[in-house]
């Protein structure tokens, strides 16, 4: 199955899911191939960045991100479902934000 | 002489939303009254002579020479004699910019709002200055307590605005962000507590001037926490992810012209508290990075969740959301030119996404109506309303003339600049797809064959919304085609914190 049939596939998933009526239109299709594109695109050129600490992790983790990316995608369905306005959620993520930013600004700044 | 104009930024808003929260019912009268002080709001900062306020007339000991005559040598060779005991306001080249605009946002939403509302509500226009008052302190304030008080009002305001505009589900919205706060707001003001009881001090060049003359150990865990608090409450403040989804969804729960205030708001409070985290901790270079970081994942993720909503409020939301990630880039990338980009990119944000959500606002005014696939052929209503909303996404998306191209062109200059050409390139690239998704809700609005069971009401869109476009694109082209009218005054801010 290729890209743009798996992409569709799991957006009448989530149109079921929510049971939306509306049927899936171009718009819509190309839209999320835009960002799913936009998504792993920009995922891999932030990646290059990391030539700054060290050249070799830099391509070992553009080819690991590139090839899970084509595994697992498409990544945009799953994003949109955890980015949405569920209460749960958000708080889901800040507490997890706090305890990323406080522990890498305890340990970044002591060892970077 | 002409310092004492300064604490009046703050203290017009502030008099003149609780004046007019008392004429709740004389319609007439708010009208008149709201529209005179908000013209007031641009004007004050240009008339506004640089330099600082000592509230209370507190100023430090070496600059009182009447005190300081006299004083024993124990204070006077110390770090007590240039201390600051009461608040601080400074107003710089910077500040004047960012309030000006700040205060032109407002007028504009103001003005607006008077106009589309056929009972104009002194509690709405108090919500609304009260705001632009918050966020005017905020850039003004060389307090960290006076700053954080005026963060709180700030969200305050923002809910405020949002619990007025009877949109569907608004209460859920606002009460979401207030609880979101409730985690936030309470953690940066920990954040600021540890940074007093490390340095001793609110003041934020007292507290720079303590960690540079070896006062405080720099490395102090303590510190490198409370940058950790402060930086938290900068993403809440900012909607910056974790905090992106709330922040849209409050953008688009909010009536156009609350929406383009609130944004403004927005804007300000992350350039004020980005520069305030760049002063105090720029000595970290890890500060820097982790702000890069955090706003090139609110580019990625507000920008692709922009393009795949169906409610163009809720693009808006999340492009204006994704915007912010440019300014977080500049501040970022710590150099001269990257901090001025960043700047110039904030004035540039808030009058763009205003302009963008009055010229939306249009469409909801008409139809009520804000789900896209309910919606199309709004051009032939009113075809000059549809072309300043065109002009407006062409600014957003970086089009030349027009002035965000001037602060991308910079931003991806400093970028290079810097050594980092890869933020270059994803800036250029979401830049594109900015344009593309803004092109997607313009052509299932405007272009497309009006949905049969389209209902379009009869209103006409009040003039004063089309003035308040017009000016928007006239502020627009004229920063496109002179940007050094910015530039020159953001550069003294950018080159003090490298």
């Amino acid at each position: 199955m290729s890209v743009y049939d798996s992409i569709l596939k799991r957006i009448r998933e989530i149109q079921g899911k929510t049971e939306e009526e509306e049927p899936l239109t171009n718009i819509s299709a190309s839209s999320m191939l835009t960002a799913e594109i936009t998504l792993i695109s920009s995922l891999l050129i932030a990646l290059i960045m990391v030539r700054l600490i060290s050249k070799t992790l830099m391509i070992v983790l553009v080819i690991a991100v590139f090839f899970i990316a084509l595994m697992i995608s498409p990544i945009m369905p799953k994003l949109m479902r955890e980015q949405n306005d569920s209460f749960s959620n958000m708080i889901f993520y800040i507490v997890l934000a706090l305890g990323i930013i406080v522990a890498l600004f305890y340990w970044g700044n002591l060892n970077v | 002489m002409m310092d004492s104009l300064m604490p009046l930024m703050v203290i017009i808003p502030i008099a003149s939303a609780l004046f007019l929260n008392l004429l709740h019912d004389k319609d007439r009268t708010i009208k008149i009254l709201a529209i005179v002080t908000a013209l007031v709001l641009p004007i004050i900062p240009l008339l506004t002579g640089y330099g600082s306020h000592y509230f209370g007339g507190y100023a430090p000991l070496s600059q009182n020479s009447v005190i300081a005559q006299g004083l024993p040598a124990i204070i006077t060779s110390t770090q007590l004699f240039v201390f600051h005991p009461g608040i601080v306001y400074v107003f710089g080249s910077a500040q004047k910019v960012m309030i000006f605009v700040l205060g032109i946002v407002a007028f504009f939403a103001i003005f607006t709002a008077l106009n589309e509302t056929k009972k104009p509500s002194g509690v709405y226009t108090y919500l609304m200055f009260m705001g632009t008052a918050a966020a005017t302190a905020i850039l003004l304030s060389d307090d960290i307590f006076n700053f954080y008080v005026f963060f709180e009002i700030a969200a305050l305001a923002q809910i405020g605005i949002v619990i007025a505009s009877n949109v569907k589900n608004n209460y859920e919205t606002a009460l979401k962000y207030i609880i979101l706060g409730n985690i936030a707001g309470p953690l940066l003001l920990l954040g600021i507590a540890l940074l007093l009881g490390v340095t001793g001090n609110v003041n934020i060049t007292d507290i720079i001037y303590s960690i540079k003359n070896g006062y405080v150990n720099p490395q102090n865990p303590v510190l490198l926490m409370a940058l950790a608090l402060i930086t938290f409450g900068w993403l809440y403040g900012s909607g910056l992810p974790p905090f992106h989804t709330i922040k849209s969804a409050l953008y688009s729960k909010a009536l156009p012209h609350g929406a383009a205030l609130i944004q403004a708001i927005t804007v300000f409070i992350m350039v004020a508290l980005g520069v305030m985290i760049l002063r105090i901790f720029s000595y970290l270079s890890f500060s820097k990075m982790a702000i890069i970081a955090v706003s090139l994942l609110a580019l990625v993720l507000s920008i692709t969740m922009a393009i795949v909503q169906t409610d163009f409020k809720r693009t808006l939301g999340y492009l204006a959301v994704g915007e912010l990630g440019y300014i977080g880039i500049g501040l970022g990338l710590g150099t001269t030119l990257g901090i001025t980009a960043g700047l110039f990119q904030a004035i540039n944000e808030a009058i763009i996404t205003a302009f963008l959500f009055i010229g939306f606002g249009t469409v909801l005014y008409k139809t009520r109506i804000s789900d896209t696939r309910k919606l199309g052929g709004m051009m032939f209503e009113n075809p000059r309303v549809a072309l300043l909303v065109l002009l407006a996404g062409l600014a957003m998306a970086g089009v030349p003339p027009l002035n965000a191209f001037q602060s991308k062109l910079m931003l991806i200059q400093a970028s290079v600049q810097a050594g980092v050409p890869e933020l270059g390139i994803i800036m250029i690239l979401l830049s594109i797809v900015t344009f593309m998704t803004f092109m997607r809700a313009f052509y299932i609005i405007y272009m497309r064959p009006k949905p049969a069971e389209l209902e379009i009401h009869d209103y006409k869109i009040p003039k004063a919304t089309i003035i308040s476009l017009v000016a928007f694109l006239i502020i627009c082209l004229t920063l496109g085609l002179f940007p050094q009218i910015a530039t020159s005054n953001l550069q003294t801010l950018a080159s003090s914190l490298v």
